[in-house]
């Protein structure tokens, strides 16, 4: 069993039911990601993961107890989360931002201790913004900026992080070097990962494991290779898609992709071309 | 598709699915008709009750031998009709501030034009009391656009140019000053009392000169609000988007700007700082006709003529022969419905 | 003693220079205050200031200073303190910029407990002067319960949203019935009501200071001690939670904190609202972002500012007054402005 599960859990959001009865074990040390279309659940999911939504039934598991129980405090020791871009304050420079994430560490009015200062600055290096750290965040491009989130959830020093669409926004290369910093933290340091991707190729070249959402509901789970089948694709997303392997992961991506049903017409329609 | 052409799509496709064009109709042909009612009831209630019968021989075949005649003709129906006028300006406005800004919580108020319209009466009632009525509505106006040129002025000198957060803490800043002023006129000058007695006032001093004035251009400007309605659907939905639909933005509001201007400077020159009809009329139209400007200037043009002509019925009617403030008793039926939005609609109000 | 290398030098200045805003504001305070004790209808040089101060001036010079003159003094300083720092929670914890002790209709209730009490005590006689502050505080604590109340929805609690409008709406509605309730005011009480509804330090007496003394000396030091837990939440309720803040739980303690420390205020200068407002901008124009910092210096530019403005309406139109309200938003309002002309964000 591993730390984190999710036990027969009903979500609903203002009234109308979201997720209803879903369970799923989260792999520690490893990085997970769901997927699936828009409105069905994903995001739902992971913010229950991360107690930010309650449930009406079930409960999110973390070290054998309902999450919802431990004190907030407590659980903020143990993940991070990173929301889908906010506005931020104006005022503050990267180093300050940074230093909120030691907030669950910090008692009384909050000055930084030794041990404070040196997470900041480790979490401040591995996002490659040493180099930026005083300057103004309301400065930064949006990839920076990015940066700027996953290095406050560092500095927060927890096992696990949650992230929510890290990469939407991003160019190519941005969405690239996000994902492989995910990576190198999970490798180095065996954090568990937990996050929402759009993009099916990413999503199985950085994962562990692969969670594939319809409708509240999962309709498939477990390695690239068993979750990136066409028949579980066409499942979820309505697609036809052809697969080949990634030659950087060895994993299975998208090679080309069409909405259901128009397959056979088009391949005609290229033909005749 | 680019995300913006997709987040465009979304969002017209979503005005679309949202604008409900039968219940806007519905509003528009059942608004008049309540409105021509709710004029006829107001017209002959009042010191001295006269039938409907009278009203109408008075408004068809004008009599001036007949008291009640005139008492209609010179009093009551310049006042109703300013009434109507003022609530309709008052809506209009308010909409058209809200769409452009994007800020559910915009009215004339925050434009700096109530705070300017206040300053100068203080100023007319300080320097130059036992001023015709005339000259006071006009340098009211005067003022609600010193107010508005100051916000706008304000507003746009700042690098970064004229964004809405920027208009509404100018807005608020010039006028917590123009109010200020006016306070310490009036204290010093020992007004304070006068001026109240003005708002408590309301509509009760239109004459048919005033309305001859003044309707030109609220009808010019009514006119331009229906022209620009389409922009202010798109400018609605944000900036880029409307800018990418290809609408010359800053055009636009600028043209804008000064139809709110004429609007809520006449709206606020007659009858005083009578908020609230601003900024709930549009809420009330847009829950029920969906987020089409299209359907929302009109409807909020009759919705707001017939809130204010039966607030100004009740203003009579409540206390005789006392007037009680009309903009007290807006704000009295407002509230409880604002607190229901409020609750219902969560962050979308 | 912590090694430095951590901190870049940049930053470390950067704290030394929001250390030595707050003394220099600080220093402010103390000469305006000494610029104030010597100026007024009787002028006290400032030589016979430094006698009196140490007992060794005439009878009527000390009670000039002593009895009339000090305690509107500190009762200014302290009321634009409270104010402030009640704004500088508000705007921090909605992530509104507007937000002033204003939209909680902590002015507006105050304002209706007022004039209500006026409107049945007409004459202002010794004893319901003397009550008004108590009168002021209830009506603004019911006011701002009331909204409480009607924005908290079951299984949502409090969105910082739906604050806001409740609380302009029952403002709004609070300001309807006054008007009402003031039209029967005579002339003389109506003049009275309109000073205090702009707002002025009147009750120069050292009871009012020792009934404002206490809650600044809690509260106060309660908002400094949550600094952080306002950092967090200004990044939002996702961000707070995330980093393990009872979100739900700080924002009632922080808001019940405001309403308080905007109440004590009030209801012993009336309704000025533009301290609130702009002194935490200009705090956080002077030292950035964080509350550790914003905190301080908003509550002492809220005294600078009020003990400035107090003085001036005190001075300017002699022998007659101005109400420091009106002071504060004519010399605050284009300071504000021009901060706002030359902000980029």
């Amino acid at each position: 069993m591993s730390n984190l599960f999710v036990k027969d859990i009903v979500v609903s959001y203002s009234g109308l039911p979201i997720i209803d009865r879903l369970n799923i074990s989260i792999p520690d040390h490893k990085i997970t990601t769901i997927i699936g279309p828009n409105g069905c659940g994903k995001s739902t999911l992971l913010k229950t993961i991360a107690r930010i939504l309650k449930t009406d039934r079930g409960a999110v598991f973390l070290d054998g107890k309902a999450i919802q129980q431990l004190s907030t405090k407590k659980v903020a020791k143990r993940m991070a989360i990173l929301p889908q871009s906010s506005e931020v304050p104006p005022g503050l420079t990267i180093f300050e931002l940074v230093s909120y994430g030691r907030f669950p560490h910090q008692r009384g009015l909050g000055t930084l201790k030794l041990e404070d200062l040196k997470q900041i600055d480790w979490a401040i290096q591995v996002t490659g913004l040493s180099e930026l750290k005083d300057r103004p965040v309301v400065a930064l491009s949006g990839g920076q900026r990015q940066r700027v989130w996953i290095a406050m959830a560092l500095a927060q020093d927890t096992d696990i992080l949650i992230l929510d669409e890290p990469t939407t926004y991003l160019d190519l290369a941005h969405q690239l070097d996000i994902l492989l910093l995910l990576e190198k933290l999970n490798k180095e340091e065996e954090r568990t990962i937990i996050m929402v991707l759009h993009d099916l190729n990413l999503a199985s070249r950085f994962s562990h494991n692969m969670i594939a959402m319809k409708e509240g509901s999962i309709v498939a789970e477990g390695p690239p290779s068993k979750v990136m089948t066409s028949s579980t694709i066409q499942k979820v997303f309505d697609i036809d898609a052809n697969l080949t392997i990634c030659p950087f992961s060895t994993n299975p991506i998208l090679h080309s992709y069409q909405l259901s049903g128009c397959t056979q017409d088009l391949l005609e329609n290229a033909n005749e071309g | 598709m680019s995300i913006l052409e997709k987040r465009t799509q979304i969002a017209t496709e979503d005005i679309v699915y949202r604008s409900r064009p039968i219940i806007a109709s519905i509003i528009i042909i059942g608004g008049l008709i309540g409105l021509v009612a709710a004029i006829g009831l107001s017209v002959s209630f009042g010191a001295a009750d006269i039938d409907i019968g009278t009203v109408w021989s008075a408004i068809v075949q004008y009599n001036d031998e007949l008291t009640s005649h005139q008492i209609i003709k010179e009093i009551r129906l310049p006042r109703v009709l300013g009434a109507a006028l003022v609530g309709a300006c008052f809506a209009v406005s308010g909409s058209i501030m809200q769409g452009m800004t994007r800020n559910p919580l915009a009215d004339s108020g925050l434009l700096g034009l109530n705070a300017g319209s206040a300053f100068m009466l203080a100023i007319c009632f300080a320097f130059f009391p036992g001023m015709p009525y005339m000259y006071i509505i006009f340098f009211s106006f005067l003022g609600a656009a010193l107010g508005a040129g100051l916000v706008f002025g304000i507003g746009s000198l700042s690098r970064g140019g004229l964004k809405p957060v920027r208009l509404v803490l100018a807005g608020a800043a010039v006028s917590a000053l123009l109010i200020a002023l006016s306070e310490g006129i009036a204290i010093y000058y020992r007004i304070s009392q006068d001026l109240a007695f003005w708002y408590a006032g309301g509509v009760s001093g239109t004459k048919w000169e005033n309305l001859e004035i003044v309707a030109p251009w609220v009808v010019v400007a009514f006119v331009g609000a229906m022209f620009f309605s389409k922009s202010i659907t798109i400018i609605s939905l944000g900036e880029e988007i409307a800018i990418g639909l290809g609408q010359r933005t800053k055009k636009i509001k600028f043209f804008l700007a000064i139809i709110v201007l004429v609007l809520a400077g006449i709206a606020v020159s007659v009858v005083g700082a009578v908020g609230f009809v601003g900024l709930i009329i549009p809420h009330i139209t847009r829950f029920l006709v969906g987020h089409d400007y299209r359907w929302i200037i009109p409807c909020s043009a009759i919705l707001g003529g017939l809130l204010v002509v039966l607030a100004d019925f009740a203003a009579r009617m409540a206390n005789p022969p006392l007037e009680t403030p009309i903009g007290a008793l807006i704000a009295l039926l407002g509230v409880p419905f604002f607190l229901y939005l409020a609750r219902k609609g969560g962050e979308g109000i | 003693m912590i090694p430095n290398k951590y901190v870049s030098e940049y930053q470390q200045r950067r704290n030394k220079k929001n250390i030595s805003i707050i003394f220099v504001v600080i220093l402010l305070i103390i000469s305006m205050l000494i610029i104030s004790m010597n100026t007024g209808y009787i002028r006290l040089s400032p030589k016979e200031l430094f006698e009196t101060f140490f007992g060794m001036g005439t009878e009527r010079q000390s009670l000039i200073l002593f009895e009339f003159r000090l305690p509107r003094i500190v009762l200014s300083i302290l009321v634009g303190m409270a104010l402030a720092v009640s704004g500088c929670i508000l705007q921090g914890i909605s992530r509104n910029a507007l937000a002033d002790p204003g939209i909680l209709g902590i002015n507006a209730g105050a304002g209706l407990g007022v004039v209500l009490f006026i409107s049945f005590f007409p004459s202002t006689t010794e004893t319901p002067v003397f009550l008004l502050p108590f009168i002021a505080f209830l009506g603004s604590g019911i006011t701002a319960v009331l909204i409480y109340l009607l924005s908290y929805k079951k299984g949502e609690g409090i969105s910082p949203v739906r604050l806001l409008l409740t609380g302009i709406a029952i403002a709004a509605g609070i300001s309807a019935a006054m008007i009402v309730l003031t039209l029967k005011l005579d002339s003389e009480t109506y003049q009275f009501v309109a000073v205090w509804l702009a707002g002025s330090i009147w009750g120069s007496n050292w009871k009012f200071v020792l009934s404002l003394l206490p809650w600044i000396l809690i509260l106060i030091p309660f908002v400094i001690a949550k600094a952080r837990v306002i950092n967090t939440l200004n990044l939002g309720d996702v961000r707070a939670t995330g980093l393990g803040l009872a979100v739900e739980k700080e924002r009632i303690l922080l808001l019940g904190a405001a309403v308080a420390l905007a109440g004590a205020g009030v209801s012993v200068s009336g309704g000025i609202g533009f301290v609130g407002l702009v002194a935490p901008h200009m705090a956080r124009q002077l030292v950035g972002a964080r509350h550790q910092f914003v905190i301080l210096a908003s509550a002492m530019m809220g005294g600078l500012l009020l003990l400035v403005a107090d003085t001036i309406g005190r001075v300017i139109l002699q022998p007659s007054e101005i109400p420091a309200g009106i002071v504060v938003a004519i010399i605050g309002a284009p300071y504000f402005l021009y901060l706002l002309v030359k902000s980029k964000a």
